[in-house]
């Protein structure tokens, strides 16, 4: 398995959910301090974004996950995992992502 | 050289002439070790006429919006794969120029196609060329929803409606069938099945290479600088591998292959790989020929250089090891694969928008669309297939990578170099062609009987879509 990972402070990273919770293909939404994260696991890699579509503030947790992609259940805007970049109308606007990693058995996020 | 280079070409009846002192797709094909299912092993020219055709089809707005008008809604079109739309819920919108349907699984085993506009005041449910899964299609615009089965779920301020009965508000569907792993649509409500639309022996050809156990693990689009039929029409045969592909024609059966029609919407070639052109014979040695053979996957060869055994052919040397390497590569079982499946080039059109090519070395799908706003511009993909591999986990169906204007088809992650090449070359020939036949003086174009026989074939069908001539 390729986990991307980063070399952002240790202290900043929150444990969020164990990796054997989160098998590829499958996305959980925590809660960090006020902000809602979407930790995606899609093929061999792990993304972590803002849960709220930036088109009209629905949850995209049960959105459907295609190659390096989330599409809002709610009206079909699809976002980029790595880099939160709107693909398509209804959205424009980008959503937040965040760094994340794995530490030993866990998924952290840095948010 | 053979008895049938001594017939003298006037004695043939049209459409009966052949290259001349070579073998046919059949001679080839009959020799080698493991022989070939039926549907390669059969035959199915028919001449159709020696007339010029009429240049308007390619370079007239007004055919272009007649056949949007006419053929384009009374025919099967391959929307998507079925892996696009895996699940319940899921969705895949296919646009045809203006067109555009939203394709859904409603049910494990049922699959729709929802004419993608609310009910409204018209807004797409969902835009162009995108892909999710819904439990309800919602309109962006004001709320109004239709629920997964297509019936009317919530007219937003429902009191100020009273003259909407949301049992007629139903989304409008156009019919959908599968075939292969391929979800094909048509918008005439009263068309032939699919069956029927194929005919009998093209069905059986499609039913019997199992499509639906490969997957997409490429998919390249470009916009192309021609009338959609130009494009369509620059794959339909091998006549012009000698001239445009040089590079190819050393190991290609170019000016031997075989031309076959069935019914009105599905035509093909074999074009027989791994054999001199017979343009060059007496030029190219078999050796040479394994040198440059030129693979659509060519992923499988690595770095492997091939030596001719002494007494042996290209052809059966690069059968074995290619059956070697493509079962190494995909993770499948080959060992009943014929030798003609695993090295042969099979080009089928169904019609009108779709190319299907069963073989193992070029194991694609092309689809062509005409530009909404130019005719003068087409939507052109190729997608590459692969079984799935033996321990049954499907893959995700590739992204499509969508190429500039101006970029090689190279230029595509995961393509091929030497068959971007010859992508490149055969869509430059076709900007070439859409401007030539604007400034030429003649009216038409001239085909040959045998070789573009398929390109014939195909503009009949446009001509009885568009009634331009009598259907039957």
């Amino acid at each position: 398995m390729n986990i991307e990972s980063n070399t952002a402070a240790t202290a900043a990273f929150t444990p969020v959910i164990k990796l054997a919770d989160l098998p590829p293909n499958s996305k959980k939404a925590v809660t960090v301090g006020s902000t809602c994260v979407l930790v995606c696991h899609q093929g061999d890699k792990l993304y972590a974004i803002s849960n709220i579509c930036s088109h009209n503030e629905k949850p995209l947790e049960r959105g459907r996950m295609g190659n390096g992609w989330i599409a809002c259940p709610v009206h079909g805007a699809r976002f980029d995992l790595a880099t939160g970049a709107a693909m398509n109308l209804p959205a424009k606007n980008p959503i937040a992502t965040y760094e994340v990693r794995t530490a030993g058995e866990w998924i952290e996020v840095l948010v | 050289m053979n008895d049938q280079a001594t017939i003298k070409l006037a004695d043939l009846k049209k459409g009966d002439a052949r290259c001349p002192g070579a073998p046919s797709t059949q001679d080839i094909i009959a020799a080698d070790k493991v022989g070939a299912p039926g549907w390669v092993r059969s035959e199915s020219y028919q001449f159709l006429g020696d007339e010029d055709i009429s240049k308007d089809r390619y370079i007239d707005p007004a055919f272009a919006k007649l056949e949007l008008d006419t053929l384009w809604k009374k025919t099967w079109q391959f929307a998507c794969r079925e892996e696009h739309i895996p699940n319940v819920g899921d969705y895949h919108v296919y646009d045809l120029a203006h067109y555009s349907f939203i394709i859904t699984r409603v049910a494990e085993n049922e699959i729709r196609a929802y004419y993608n506009a609310c009910l409204h005041r018209g807004t797409k449910l969902r835009a162009s060329g995108t892909e999710g899964s819904a439990e309800e299609f919602k309109c962006s615009f004001h709320g109004w929803s239709w629920n997964l089965d297509g019936t009317h779920k919530e007219t937003v301020c429902h009191w100020d409606f009273p003259h909407v009965d949301p049992k007629k508000f139903t989304l409008p569907q156009a019919r959908v069938e599968r075939l292969g792993g391929f979800v094909f649509i048509n918008m005439d409500l009263t068309a032939p099945t699919l069956a029927e639309y194929l005919g009998p022996e093209a069905l059986s050809h499609i039913t019997a290479w199992n499509l639906q156990d490969r997957y997409v693990y490429l998919h390249v689009t470009k916009r192309l600088p021609c009338n959609w039929k130009l494009a369509i029409e620059a794959f339909q045969e091998a006549y012009h591998v000698i001239e445009t592909h040089p590079q190819v024609a050393p190991s290609n059966g170019d000016a031997n292959s075989q031309y076959d029609v069935y019914g009105e919407h599905v035509d093909r070639f074999i074009s027989t790989l791994g054999v001199v052109s017979p343009h060059l014979y007496g030029k190219v040695s078999e050796q040479d020929v394994l040198n440059q053979f030129v693979l659509g996957d060519s992923s499988a060869m690595g770095d492997t250089k091939m030596t001719l055994k002494e007494g042996g052919t290209a052809r059966a040397e690069m059968a074995v090891m290619f059956r070697g390497m493509f079962e190494k590569m995909t993770n499948t079982d080959l060992s009943k694969v014929s030798d003609s499946e695993l090295l042969d080039c099979f080009s089928y059109t169904v019609f009108p928008n779709t190319f299907l090519f069963p073989g193992i070395s070029l194991p694609m799908v092309y689809r062509f669309r005409p530009d909404k706003n130019d005719h003068r511009k087409c939507l052109y993909e190729v997608l590459f297939l692969r079984p799935v591999p033996m321990d049954g986990n499907r893959p995700m169906p590739a992204e499509p990578i969508h190429l500039r204007d101006e970029q090689s088809f190279c230029e595509a992650a995961g393509m091929d170099p030497g068959f971007g090449a010859i992508l490149d070359q055969d869509t430059d020939n076709v900007g070439l062609q859409q401007e030539g036949l604007e400034a030429s003086a003649k009216a038409g174009i001239t085909l040959g009987n045998y070789q573009e026989i398929r390109v014939r074939h195909f503009e009949k069908t446009v001509e009885r879509y568009l009634g331009m001539s009598k259907k039957g």
